[in-house]
């Protein structure tokens, strides 16, 4: 059993509000995990804690078998993570092409013609190649989220963490991202997606994790998850998103 | 009504040559002001309290004080300590040190203005802080500063008529070694008012054409 993520016993606060309590979750190579869980309750807070853009005040997180501790390189760390954000955060004065290729050649130093090939085959496959040259103003949310994705793909990362990849967009938008993410998951790439999107976590997700106030409160198989609820907390949450 | 341009008119390449003077101290102030500004946003954004320290410190003593007792200072107080430095070194550094503060002020908030997801975007995709810096905050603010920097600009323009009080011999003292001469107070002052204008004119137009050249992009 290889985890490429462990977290174990996280504590994560925000001045004196404490948002993840003993937190643990064990991810494995190629695993499609879905969070879902009311505002708040720190499921975004799980993401930003494995790439490190918010530090921990306790427990480890370990990645690839390693620890991550002061001595880490986060440059490095973060090239193998992908990450996909609400808001999209495109480099507004960049075009789409100059997005996807920016940190393949000046993170990684790839010639600029070879990253351009390769992230003219991304927009390809997000379906926007023929964006190339626009600048994200110019495109629609679902648009600028496909760019995204493209442009934390160009990393070539070892899992993609989605925070909230839809909920910025207009609902005639989700199903163009939404399926690009599916595409993803079936060519085996190991995901982590917070999301309030079930029919996708039904689909697409080997586990589901229901958070609230910071603890994981019931995870298991979607369809167990969704049509046989063990906890109070649990059912109260699905019925209200999903009626 | 006893107006007489004439004498004035005449007396046209004296008072380029203060102009001259005036566009000498302005660009050198401004250059080193910008330094002063950058170096000073970048210790005021910092991490580090010292460095924030001392930023916020030069930011609150140099915009609380009058220009002219800064100058005073530097070119008439200092030389008690044993700190001389010519009329025109004074100007210049007085003038680039006050303008730095502002220009700290201006490019701090310039890069607060910038989302805290550009930063997270760059850092998530491996970038090191430095390149964030570099490569996604500076090009995003920079459009921000335009406008407040081009007006702290025009300021330093103007300001660099204190200049005149240390002795340098710039546009205003120009004039006002005219009037000894010629008595001509009214004619003198206004034609000092209107190449000022002229010159922040130009400096205005230049930068409205690269503002609009930068909103395009």
């Amino acid at each position: 059993m290889n985890n490429i993520v462990e977290m174990q016993h996280i504590f994560k606060k925000f001045g004196l509000v404490t948002v993840l309590k003993d937190f643990n979750l064990n991810l494995r190579q190629g695993e499609k995990v879905v969070i879902i869980g009311p505002s708040g309750s720190g499921k975004s807070t799980v993401l930003r804690c494995i790439n490190c853009l918010e530090p921990i005040q306790g427990g480890k997180v370990v990645f690839e078998g390693r620890e991550i501790t002061q001595k880490t390189d986060l440059s490095v760390l973060r090239t193998k993570i992908g990450m996909v954000f609400q808001h999209f955060n495109l480099f507004p004065h960049k075009t789409v092409l100059e997005n996807v290729i920016e940190a393949p050649v000046i993170v990684r130093k790839t010639p600029k013609d070879e990253a351009e090939k390769v992230a003219m085959a991304l927009l390809e496959r997000v379906g926007l190649a023929d964006k190339c040259d626009s600048y994200p103003k110019e495109l629609s949310g679902g648009q600028k989220q496909r760019v995204a994705i493209a442009r934390a793909l160009a990393m070539n990362p070892q899992i993609m963490l989605f925070d909230e990849p839809t909920s910025a967009l207009d609902p005639e938008l989700v199903g163009e991202v939404l399926s690009v993410m599916k595409r993803l998951a079936e060519d085996g790439m190991t995901m982590i997606v917070v999301t309030h999107e079930m029919a996708f976590a039904k689909e697409v997700a080997d586990r589901v994790l229901f958070m609230d106030q910071g603890v994981i409160v019931e995870e298991g198989v979607p369809k167990d998850i969704f049509e046989t609820p063990t906890h109070k907390r649990t059912q109260a949450f699905l019925q209200r998103i999903l009626h | 009504m006893n107006l007489d341009y004439s004498v004035v008119i005449s007396k046209l390449p004296i008072f380029l040559d203060g102009c001259l003077v005036t566009l000498e101290i302005s660009f050198f102030a401004l250059l080193l002001g910008m330094v002063f500004g950058i170096g000073g946003a970048l210790c005021r954004i910092s991490s580090n309290r010292f460095l924030s320290g001392l930023a916020f410190l030069y930011v609150w003593i140099i915009r609380g004080t009058p220009i002219m007792v800064q100058l005073f200072i530097l070119y008439f107080g200092l030389p008690q300590l044993g700190i001389k430095m010519s009329s025109m070194t004074a100007g210049i550094l007085g003038l680039a040190i006050n303008t730095g503060a502002y220009v700290t002020e201006i490019i701090r908030s310039g890069i607060q203005a910038i989302d805290r997801g550009q930063i997270e975007a760059a850092l998530s995709l491996g970038m090191k802080p430095y390149q964030a810096m570099i490569r996604i905050v500076g090009p995003q603010a920079v459009k921000v500063c335009m406008p407040p920097l081009v007006n702290q600009f025009i300021m330093t323009l103007k300001n660099s008529s204190i200049a005149s009080l240390v002795t340098i011999t710039e546009l205003l003292r120009t004039g006002e070694q005219l009037i000894y001469t010629t008595f001509r107070s009214f004619e003198v002052y206004t034609v000092v008012a209107v190449l000022y204008l002229i010159m922040n004119s130009v400096f205005m137009i230049v930068a409205g054409k690269l503002e609009k050249r930068m909103e395009r992009q």
